[in-house]
């Protein structure tokens, strides 16, 4: 039998995104039953709240080799616990700017904001923060000499 | 007038004999001429051993957290550095105030040992003493003495040290320092680091920190890292493994930068404690200019201050939408 299959060359890259179980979680729901288009390179994992992403997971996940990490949470002032996404939001000011300090893309690093009626601005994020990790490449810190 | 030996001695001896205090911390000459070694009294008695003088490099701080539950407060001596990091003692309630007794003293520079070496091209064993003179130390050799300018040897933290005088003290020894002439823009340094590309800077740090054999010294003598229980020694979750690999390496430095963010007080001990010559004040350097950019804190001043990760405005910067 002939194969047929065509030998993929196109990077694709493996990101991941923290999904605060409120808002993020809910929207990629709403954008899965809207049936909106994306690409099918995000994992998500769930967490109760985008303040419980500390920058240790963030950067175990780079460290590892993991061309992205999207952390996703409630919007400013809706967070249902009040205050986690302020704290995080101070967070991923520091982590963003020591990534780039030390050779790491900080465009790898996404902090975005999705309610849970947002399906359509889930898929517009994942869509948007693949096209970005695409362009950039893989992450090849470790292998660096 | 700049604090001595002497002067040091004399007012620890006082401390002991009215009962202010019941143990000290404070240096004591090394094993060659270019060593301070930390000394801690129990009485008045071996007082003399006490020295003070451009070599007493270490930050003294970190022990008070071994005298916690001793009776009796604790006397300690404090540059300006090491006095920041008592603050961020105090803010963390690490320490109680009132069973310290800090004996400040202003500093004009602390030499790097490496650097004088190979500036003077001597082995340690012939030098005998160093001494402050204004602009340069005076060292005084087996054969001789010779002046060397400070600029040349002294320690990268110095070279850019906003506060030589103690922040927070019980008695001032010599007059306060208020800035040093050498000082000028503080990140300076870690500007020119991040003018460069992604690549180059992912190759520096890649070679640096690939040297890493993690024995953990600079988590160690951290001043400001008390946690009993340390994340990196967690066996569940199990953060970090013991592979030796670089990413393990990467993981440890940018967490450990983060874990001091906002309590690091550029003391340099991490750097001084390294084994391996890796520039970890470099990381801490930039979180430090960050946090000053972003939320205009500086750490180690204000006790009441609150650290800038742990609390929020919600009108901070949002570069998220």
């Amino acid at each position: 039998m002939q194969n047929t299959k065509e030998v993929k060359t196109e990077f694709e890259p493996k990101i991941l995104a923290f999904c605060c179980n409120w808002c993020a979680y809910a929207g990629a729901d709403l954008a899965g039953v809207s049936r909106f288009q994306m690409p099918t390179d995000v994992r998500v994992i769930r967490v109760m709240c985008s303040g419980r992403v500390p920058p240790e997971l963030i950067i175990r996940a780079l460290a590892n080799g993991l061309d992205g990490v999207m952390v996703l949470g409630c919007h400013p002032g809706e967070c249902h616990y009040s205050e986690g996404n302020y704290l995080t939001r101070r967070r991923a000011h520091v982590l963003k700017r020591l990534l780039d300090y030390i050779g790491i893309e900080p465009e790898r690093f996404q902090l975005r904001w999705v309610s849970a009626a947002e399906g359509a601005k889930f898929s517009a994020v994942v869509k948007e923060t693949t096209d970005k990790i695409k362009a950039l490449g893989p992450n090849r810190w470790v292998d660096k000499k | 007038m700049k604090a001595t030996s002497e002067e040091v001695q004399a007012r620890v001896k006082k401390l002991f004999k009215d009962g202010s205090i019941a143990h000290f911390i404070g240096y004591e000459t090394g094993s060659d001429g270019l060593r301070v070694t930390p000394c801690f009294l129990k009485s008045g008695q071996a007082a003399s051993r006490l020295v003070w003088n451009p070599l007493c490099a270490n930050n003294l701080s970190k022990y008070l957290l071994d005298f916690k539950n001793v009776e009796g407060k604790v006397g300690i001596i404090v540059k300006g550095c090491d006095s920041r990091s008592v603050v961020e003692l105090l803010k963390e309630n690490q320490i109680d105030r009132d069973k310290v007794f800090i004996m400040g003293v202003p500093c004009s520079g602390i030499v790097d040992r490496e650097k004088l070496l190979e500036v003077l091209g001597v082995s340690p064993g012939e030098v005998v003493a160093v001494e402050d003179d204004g602009d340069a130390f005076l060292v005084t050799l087996k054969k001789g003495k010779k002046r060397v300018d400070k600029e040349k040897v002294l320690r990268g933290e110095c070279l850019v040290c906003k506060y030589p005088t103690p922040v927070v003290y019980d008695v001032l020894l010599g007059e306060a320092v208020s800035s040093l002439p050498w000082v000028g823009d503080d990140y300076k340094v870690i500007k020119e680091q991040e003018a460069l590309s992604s690549e180059e800077k992912a190759l520096y740090w890649n070679k640096e920190l690939s040297r890493c054999i993690r024995c953990y010294a600079c988590r160690n003598v951290c001043p400001v890292c008390t946690c009993p229980e340390c994340i990196f020694d967690k066996k569940a979750p199990h953060w970090l493994t013991k592979a030796n690999d670089i990413s393990e390496n990467l993981f440890y430095h940018l967490v450990r930068a983060f874990h001091v963010a906002g309590k690091c007080v550029d003391c340099g001990e991490c750097e001084r404690a390294c084994p391996m010559n890796i520039p970890l004040r470099s990381l801490n350097k930039k979180v430090e200019k960050d946090l000053l950019e972003l939320f205009d804190y500086t750490a180690g001043i204000d006790v009441e201050q609150q650290p800038p990760l742990t609390t929020f405005k919600v009108g901070d910067l949002d570069e998220s939408l």
